[in-house]
């Protein structure tokens, strides 16, 4: 055995021990290969080849591997970013709705004055309160199947708008 | 995914076809397509991993050290039959500017 044969031998032996499981038995078949090639220098590039050819299927394997956590990885930020928007939409039109139906009260209290009287507050929390909270809690179960986030953004946020009204009206 | 069928791989196709039913060694696909081994690996690795081709080791004499042979599957039959060029009679010699030429 020469000297070429030789090195092409410990070459694809140490291939063979490094290479990756999914690559090992492409790995032998090589090295097997080498018995059968007659001349010493076609051994020797026959391993040369051999070893790009398993660096190849090893580095391949890698990249799968990496794009496939990757694309994992994505999905699951993906998912928790949509539904975290999904929340936020849902309280930010709620939240707009609120500000809009107080802006409308404000408008109307100031065009009829009479209806600001000390002794007038109802109509003023019916409509600025009361009404838009009925429209939260329509619409969050009328989205929760299908816009399960937005709902809840939407619910979260008529319950706070309640709680805030409430502890108003409690304390004065 | 799709099976790139680069001149080389319809090479290897064309070699299986000759002997469509027969178990075939590396080292001989490579003599007879004229594709060195880094070539040649690749390209049964990818129909390997698509199952158009089946290995096998070769169940060899004591003191021997078994080989790896390649041969189609049914599906690899079908691939090859509908993508191939006709059947090979040379090496890497006939590929040229990307075309194989015959």
């Amino acid at each position: 055995m020469g000297t070429p044969r030789r090195l092409a031998a410990r070459l694809l032996r140490a291939v063979l021990r490094l290479a990756p499981d999914e690559s090992r038995e492409w790995a032998t078949a090589m090295l097997r290969e080498l018995e059968f090639i007659e001349s010493d220098w076609a051994a020797l590039f026959w391993a040369l080849g051999s070893t790009t050819a398993i660096l190849r299927h090893a580095a391949s394997g890698l990249r799968n591997w990496i794009s496939r956590k990757g694309r994992n990885e994505e999905g699951r930020m993906n998912s928790t970013g949509k539904k975290a928007m999904g929340v936020a939409s849902g309280a930010l039109l709620a939240l707009m709705l609120t500000l809009a139906a107080f802006g409308l009260m404000r408008i109307i209290m100031i065009l009829f004055p009479g209806l600001g009287h000390q002794d007038a507050h109802w109509p003023y929390f019916l409509g600025a309160i009361v009404f838009p909270e009925i429209i939260f809690v329509v619409s969050a179960i009328l989205l929760w199947r299908k816009r399960t986030p937005i709902a809840a953004g939407i619910l979260f946020t008529a319950i706070g708008i309640g709680i805030h009204v409430t502890v108003h009206l409690a304390t004065r | 995914m799709k099976l790139r069928l680069s001149p080389q791989t319809v090479l290897v196709l064309d070699a299986f076809l000759d002997q469509a039913e027969e178990w075939q060694y590396g080292y001989d696909l490579s003599r007879v397509t004229g594709l060195k081994s880094g070539t040649l690996y690749p390209i049964l690795m990818r129909l390997a991993e698509r199952k158009l081709l089946e290995t096998q080791w070769e169940a060899s004499d004591p003191g021997k050290p078994p080989r790896h042979m390649y041969r189609f599957t049914p599906e690899g039959l079908r691939f090859a039959r509908a993508n191939a060029t006709a059947p090979a009679s040379g090496g890497l010699g006939q590929v040229a500017l990307g075309l194989v030429v015959r």
